[in-house]
């Protein structure tokens, strides 16, 4: 065991509200220690719908929540240029919906009012007709529709810009490192005990600790002897490593629930379901029914859902709070800072609930709660402070691409995850070749989040570059980007082959839900190929 | 009480739309919408390439184009389907990666084992370029 460090705050969780909180605290001037017991962004942020939205279904619940989130929307969306991007919905209306198109243009109008604090549109009405003409797809059966914009965004760059923002201004980062205790003296928590990612034990002292583990706070509260009730659900989403289609599209599913296919940059998402749970966190499961629940729903508005073939899942769990005798999309998406103090466990604070829209604001309530308890007057800045990449306007792609010698798309794509800093990152690997063809990711960025952005495991680097999110799953570069993770970090060679085998395995178990006959075809092929490759049995 | 507040200001808004709606001369908003999103590539598919779009995103980049047919201008055969043809939105900004002779699409259309129509693929990757 090394000798305690001492901080002013330690943060448990690497989310994207634990990420935003060491921000916000760091800018602040504090001295933060942020500890994460997996990857940046692999737990619940990395498994949300990719979006930065206002949540025009809370209109029916609370106004307040939709009214907070588009206004800390509208700045994620100025602090983060890079990384967003216009999602457009088309809302389609058929015979005997939940709501005919008058209730659902009511409900637009008023969402409407709240559009401009995040810098977007207002919706726009459309017959069937017209609504088939601006995405052919659609039933012949809808009848009207509306149309509703958000934003898009990669929540794996976002929490790792907080992550990077937070390191530039004193923080220390810890990604694979799990907290094994909170230390106490007495009634008071003092610091955290954690397990590195080499085996070792440490001890950091703090005099403030935060709990920002989303679904995991309750296991986090224990620690302290305090009870954190949460009302966690489940949500799976089913990706298509393709942008189906141009525009977003609403569907209703058999139970009356909204469901979404939401068009990424190159990639579609089609989700979500909502389903409390009670299992083990570290080990969530995507199951057939659910991916059937999801297919049955987004049919009837597109029939040809089922002829594209997707290529994975993705599943989470949301820390919603709790209350009892509610259905589960009726819960609020409310937050809650919570100061465990009069339960004795001082020293001990923990944000609970909310959402991804909301993010900015739950670390700033959250920060501003540590330093009341620090008697600090420090104010928060991260409503207009750039995260890093904004801070001036990227290099236009076709001078870079040149320049550089890379593919324009590349540089495009580049630029999406890093903006301004694109140019320092292709000049890290001093090679221009593309690594992942599919999505394209170049040499260059890959040895720069290894050098950089704290990449342990080729899943980190999936997270952090993109690198196997393609059509091809990883079969076509995994086992290069294995050897230029390992060169970087110096893995065996036979670290690399179990590295890559260990990510092939890991897709694998979000892959099974949704392999139909093509699916299945290609993971033959990707199977041979990688037992050729790697000279084994196989990864299954 | 959230939620009554809520409903309450609801249907107060549904009332003033209905009553708007009666006074008011329903226009087209398509062209609004389409007008709007144009920056952004967020444009109509062409109903064609909707029909067979399934298709033409199947590739599951194996590789075997690009070893009987080689490149259409800078860019690999496997990439043209694989990444080109994702309908990435900004792909305007990409045209030079596409822009130069075709190779020999039926050859490589042959060897692969998804069948999928490269010739095709093409045609629409160009298409969306030059937007």
């Amino acid at each position: 065991m090394t000798a305690p460090s001492a901080y002013d705050v330690v943060v448990i969780g690497g989310g994207v509200t634990g990420a935003g909180v060491a921000r916000d605290l760091s800018l602040r001037g504090l001295s933060v220690l942020l500890l994460e017991k997996g990857d940046w962004g692999a737990g619940t942020s990395g498994a949300s719908s990719w979006m930065i939205h206002g949540g025009p279904r809370y209109l029916e619940y609370d106004w307040d929540t939709t009214r907070l989130s588009c206004i800390d929307a509208g700045h994620i969306v100025t602090i983060a240029r890079n990384l967003v991007y216009r999602v457009v919905f088309i809302i389609p209306v058929l015979p005997h919906d939940r709501n005919n198109i008058e209730r659902m243009e009511t409900a637009m109008e008023v969402y409407d009012r709240f559009q401009p604090l995040k810098k977007a549109h207002p919706h726009r009405r459309l017959t069937g007709d017209e609504a088939r003409q601006a995405e052919p797809g659609l039933s012949p059966d809808v009848i009207a529709a509306v149309t509703m914009e958000e934003w898009g965004v990669d929540p794996h760059r976002l929490v790792y810009a907080n992550v990077e923002d937070a390191v530039a201004h004193g923080a220390r980062a810890l990604n694979h490192t799990r907290v094994t205790e909170l230390i106490r003296d007495g009634g008071k928590v003092i610091g955290v005990r954690y397990r590195t990612p080499d085996g070792a034990f440490s001890e950091a002292r703090a005099r403030v600790v935060v709990n920002a583990t989303g679904p995991w706070s309750p296991e986090v509260g224990a620690m302290a002897g305090v009870d954190i009730e949460l009302r966690r659900a489940k949500g799976i989403h089913i990706v298509y490593p393709h942008r189906i289609s141009n525009f977003s599209i609403s569907a209703e599913s058999i139970d009356g629930r909204d469901l979404l296919m939401v068009s990424h940059a190159g990639f579609t998402l089609l989700g979500t379901t909502d389903d409390d749970f009670y299992g083990d966190l570290d080990s969530v499961e995507v199951l057939d029914d659910e991916v059937d629940y999801l297919l049955q729903g987004f049919e009837r508005v597109f029939p040809a859902i089922r002829s594209y073939r997707p290529v994975r899942t993705t599943t989470g769990v949301r820390p919603t709070l709790f209350k009892w005798r509610r259905y589960e999309d009726e819960l609020s998406r409310r937050y809650e800072v919570i100061d465990h103090s009069p339960r004795g466990a001082d020293g001990l604070i923990t944000i609970a609930g909310g959402k991804l829209s909301m993010y900015r604001l739950m670390a700033e309530e959250t920060s501003d709660a540590v330093c009341r308890k620090l008697g600090l007057q420090g104010e928060s800045t991260t409503a207009s402070r750039p995260l890093p990449g904004n801070e001036s306007d990227p290099e236009p792609v076709a001078a870079l691409a040149a320049r550089c010698d890379v593919p324009a798309l590349a540089v495009l794509k580049l630029q999406s995850r890093h903006g301004s800093n694109a140019e320092k990152v292709l000049d890290e690997g001093h090679t221009s070749r593309i690594l992942c063809r599919c999505e394209p990711v170049t040499e260059a960025e890959l040895v720069y989040a290894a050098r950089h952005e704290q990449v342990r495991t080729l899943a980190d680097a999936f997270r952090r570059v993109g690198v196997a999110a393609g059509p091809c799953a990883g079969a076509a570069c995994i086992l290069r980007a294995s050897e230029v993770v390992g060169r970087e970090l110096g893995w065996s060679a036979t670290q690399r082959l179990d590295a890559a085998r260990e990510f092939v395995r890991g897709a694998w178990l979000g892959r099974a839900p949704v392999l139909g006959h093509t699916g299945w075809a290609q993971e033959e092929l990707t199977q041979g190929a990688m037992r050729g490759l790697m000279a084994s049995d196989g990864a299954r | 009480m959230a939620r009554a507040d809520s409903l309450a200001k609801l249907a107060w808004a549904y009332g003033v739309h209905l009553a708007r709606r009666r006074l008011r001369r329903p226009r087209s908003q398509l062209a609004d919408l389409l007008n709007t999103y144009a920056p952004d590539g967020i444009r109509a598919i062409d109903p064609a390439v909707r029909e067979r779009h399934p298709r033409l995103v199947n590739c599951i980049n194996c590789g075997l184009c690009a070893l009987a047919a080689g490149r259409i201008g800078k860019s690999r055969l496997p990439d043209l389907a694989s990444s080109y043809m994702r309908l990435y939105a900004r792909l305007g900004e990409a045209s030079t990666d596409v822009a130069g002779d075709d190779p020999d699409f039926a050859a490589a259309s042959a060897v692969c084992p998804v069948g999928l129509p490269l010739a095709e693929v093409a045609t629409v990757v160009r298409r969306m370029t030059m937007r």
